[in-house]
């Protein structure tokens, strides 16, 4: 166990190391790498509620959104007036100190957390005695509806879009602000990760599965669901606000359909990742949003105007030869390095059974 | 778990060694080419504006290429353009941009289609101080964000249907109008609708409905029901090239009658072609018309444009088409009068420009928005089954008369 224990450790602090100096190793790629960091925490969200709860949310995309405009927001409000900031054509502009941007950005995130995670208690005490397909159209609507919402609101720019505040100009470095983002992401993506890890030591974990598995006995055993499930949902809109949050400051241009409450693409992404990876697993998110993102970048630009019956090629295959993604293929091919221990004789005994 | 974890070690090291491998860039300036970046929609909602874009960016880089390419201290150049596809969302346009610049090592960049999608790879190209000509991207307030890298070639589009309101109120005796707006969910339709705001207030008209379209626009009719109620004088309508097939289709369906309907991108939609009669009267904005007189030694006048593009593309060429194959002509000129291919030379030569095109005058003002040339307005008109679009404002270059009002659809064959 010890042994085992140390493995672990080495291999946690060489993705450190590696997710440390990727920025300074692959200087071209670090907007993609810090996109990966997001796109893994996305993934590793939604698996809390899609693999580990069994409730396939399309919702976790509002509370991305909601993070982005918040942050944005707040960057913005703390220091100047928001609706003149975002009134097109008006001729004033105001420039952001140093200070003040990363003041406003650290204050906009520590909102973009707090204020999704409440709204998905408020909405998840609603809509989370759905069940099924039942809650996973509910959600679908919800991100439909936010852009919608969004796109209609002045004060962020409605249909216009809301420049988020350049990054500061007396900074010369070029790389600076790619650097800040990349490890803002990557900080991220460790918090995530360390709480994920946790939960999965926990009996919060425990009770998440047993709703998965059947939710009516698990409530006959004297768990209260609902209370459970709010929870976990609100987990997950805590960091999918923190990531909407770094992206709208790294996009710089937040469009309310296409960028912040995109359905469409991120929304559909961070499922595909979980399952491509295998849901219900700590890893399948890791690897499946690695891997979706190599794809994406590296055949995507070689295949224009295909790319997505590429991608629908994509998820045709997962779902026919990887139903379980990845980490359930190889769990099932070499079940003893899951340390699942098979017991020939009890197999035979049963076949013989059959 | 350790043998999981060997694998993902492995895997881990095959990306890093995959992605150290294809770390190697091209130049700004590869042997006899110099390499013009940009992300255009090739799929998605803007994708068949964002094929007339290319298009347009494709005819002039062959043109000039043909006839002896850029001269640049005595070495002649060739231009070349990377393309990715940006699906027609900001997000991937600004991750390409960063992507032309930092993997693919451009230095000069061409616009996307669209106003939001330039104003998302406008911060970027302004971070790494990249020139860019940009030839779709109106939005107003693209122009008052100081940046200094950015030049379009086109008018802005709060210009794009002020015109269309003074004449409403020329033809009512110099009254105000009623008028009846509806714009698409997007920074360029919203900038529309800002400069109509501006000619209401001037001229003292009445806005009587201001409806918000959805970004996918397939339907139109609450508004349109809205409208045949009321009666206003005038009906405004954007939303990009659907937007113009949807207003006209619906128009036609619910036979609605108003005595002007002013809309953008009606050549884009190819409506004269598409939607033949059930079009004519319909007056639209454009940036550029073939039957302008401007003329330059690469493509000659409009019209010769016009047929050479169509026999290259099939089709008679928006102005879409047209106003991108100008910002090449920009380029090439500003690089051979900067004689260099020192970035802030070049975009201190851009700064200076003071050109005619076949597609207009273009220079330059403090925000990079193109000052020298006019908003056009035109007016599908058909004889028999066959429909075009005349220009009808300006006077200077109008070859037909508004007709207005019109008819109402009772009294259209």
């Amino acid at each position: 166990m010890n042994k085992l224990k140390q493995k672990d450790l080495i291999l946690y602090s060489g993705l450190i190391i590696l997710g440390l100096a990727a920025p300074y190793l692959f200087s071209a790629f670090k907007v993609q790498l810090t996109y990966l960091c997001v796109l893994i925490v996305l993934a590793m969200t939604w698996n809390l509620q899609g693999g580990e709860m069994g409730y396939n949310t399309f919702g976790n995309i509002l509370f991305y959104g909601l993070g982005m405009y918040l942050t944005a927001s707040v960057q913005v409000g703390m220091f100047f007036p928001l609706a003149e900031w975002t009134e097109s054509g008006g001729e004033k502009t105001f420039v952001h100190t140093t200070s003040q941007y990363f003041q406003g950005i650290g204050v906009g995130l520590l909102v973009s957390a707090i204020i999704p995670a409440i709204v998905a208690g408020a909405i998840g005490y609603a809509i989370l005695g759905l069940r099924g397909h039942y809650f996973a159209i509910c959600t679908l609507g919800l991100g439909i509806a936010a852009g919608e919402i969004a796109g209609g609101i002045e004060i962020i720019g409605a249909g216009q879009g809301f420049t988020t505040p350049p990054f500061p100009a007396e900074i010369v470095d070029t790389e600076a602000r790619g650097k800040f983002f990349y490890f803002l992401s990557f900080a991220l993506l460790i918090g995530t990760f360390v709480f994920v890890k946790y939960i999965y030591g926990s009996r919060f974990k425990l009770i998440l599965n047993a709703i998965r598995d059947n939710e009516d006995k698990a409530e006959a055993m004297g768990i209260q669901t609902m209370k459970y499930k709010i929870t976990g949902w609100m987990c997950s809109a805590f960091f999918c606000g923190l990531a909407g949050g770094i992206m709208g400051g790294l996009i710089g241009y937040i469009d309310s359909t296409d960028v912040a409450f995109d359905g469409r693409e991120m929304g559909v992404f961070m499922v595909l990742m979980a399952i491509l990876g295998g849901k219900g697993t700590l890893w399948g998110p890791v690897i499946g949003a690695t891997l979706f993102h190599f794809f994406k970048e590296g055949l995507w630009t070689l295949i224009l105007g295909w790319q997505y019956v590429a991608l629908g090629v994509l998820i045709v295959v997962i779902v026919i030869y990887f139903p379980e993604g990845l980490m359930g293929w190889l769990r099932e091919k070499y079940p003893e390095r899951f340390g699942e221990v098979i017991d020939e004789k009890d197999r035979k005994a049963q076949v013989e059974l059959k | 778990m350790n043998k999981i974890a060997k694998l993902f070690v492995t895997f881990i090291s095959a990306i890093t060694l995959a992605l150290v491998s294809f770390s190697s860039s091209f130049a700004k300036v590869e042997g006899e080419y110099i390499v013009l970046g940009s992300a255009i929609s090739l799929t998605g909602k803007y994708s068949s504006n964002g094929v007339h874009t290319q298009n347009g960016y494709n005819m002039a880089v062959e043109r000039i290429n043909k006839m002896g390419g850029v001269e640049v201290q005595g070495k002649k150049y060739k231009f070349e353009i990377i393309y990715y596809d940006d699906e027609s969302n900001p997000k991937r346009a600004a991750q390409l941009a960063e992507r032309l610049i930092k993997q693919d090592g451009v230095h000069y960049m061409l616009g996307p289609y669209s106003s939001g999608l330039t104003k998302a790879i406008a911060p970027v190209t302004e971070k790494y101080k990249i020139p860019m000509v940009e030839a779709n991207g109106a939005s107003r307030s693209l122009f008052t964000k100081g940046y200094k890298y950015l030049f379009a070639v086109l008018s802005p589009a709060n210009q794009y249907l002020e015109v269309a309101i003074d004449l409403a109120v020329e033809k009512n005796g110099g009254k105000g109008v009623k008028i009846a707006q509806a714009f698409e969910q997007d920074a360029f339709s919203q900038d529309v609708r800002l400069g109509i705001l501006d000619a209401a207030k001037r001229t003292g008209s009445e806005i009587i409905i201001d409806d918000k379209l959805p970004k996918e626009l397939n339907d139109m009719a609450a508004t349109l029901a809205k409208v045949k109620a009321t009666k206003p004088d005038v009906l405004v309508v954007s939303g990009h090239t659907k937007g113009a097939l949807t207003a006209i289709r619906q128009i036609s369906e619910m036979k609605v009658d108003v005595p002007m309907l002013a809309m953008t991108h009606c050549d884009a939609a190819k409506l004269s072609k598409q939607h033949g009669k059930k079009s004519e009267f319909a007056l639209c904005a454009s940036q550029w018309h073939k039957n302008l007189s401007y003329k330059d030694k690469f493509f000659g006048s409009g019209k010769k444009y016009a047929k050479d593009f169509q026999k290259e593309f099939g089709y008679d060429p928006p102005y879409q088409s047209a106003e991108s194959s100008a910002a090449l002509l920009v380029f090439k000129d500003a690089f051979e009068r900067a004689n260099s291919f020192d970035r802030d030379a070049v975009r201190d030569a851009l700064v200076d420009t003071e050109m005619q095109t076949f597609y207009g005058n273009i220079k330059f003002g403090p925000g990079g928005q193109n000052v020298a040339k006019p908003m056009i307005l035109f007016q599908v008109r058909c004889k028999g089954d066959d429909c075009e679009n005349r220009v009808v404002a300006p006077t200077k270059w109008a070859s037909d008369k508004f007709y207005h009002p019109i008819p109402k659809w009772s009294e259209r064959s």
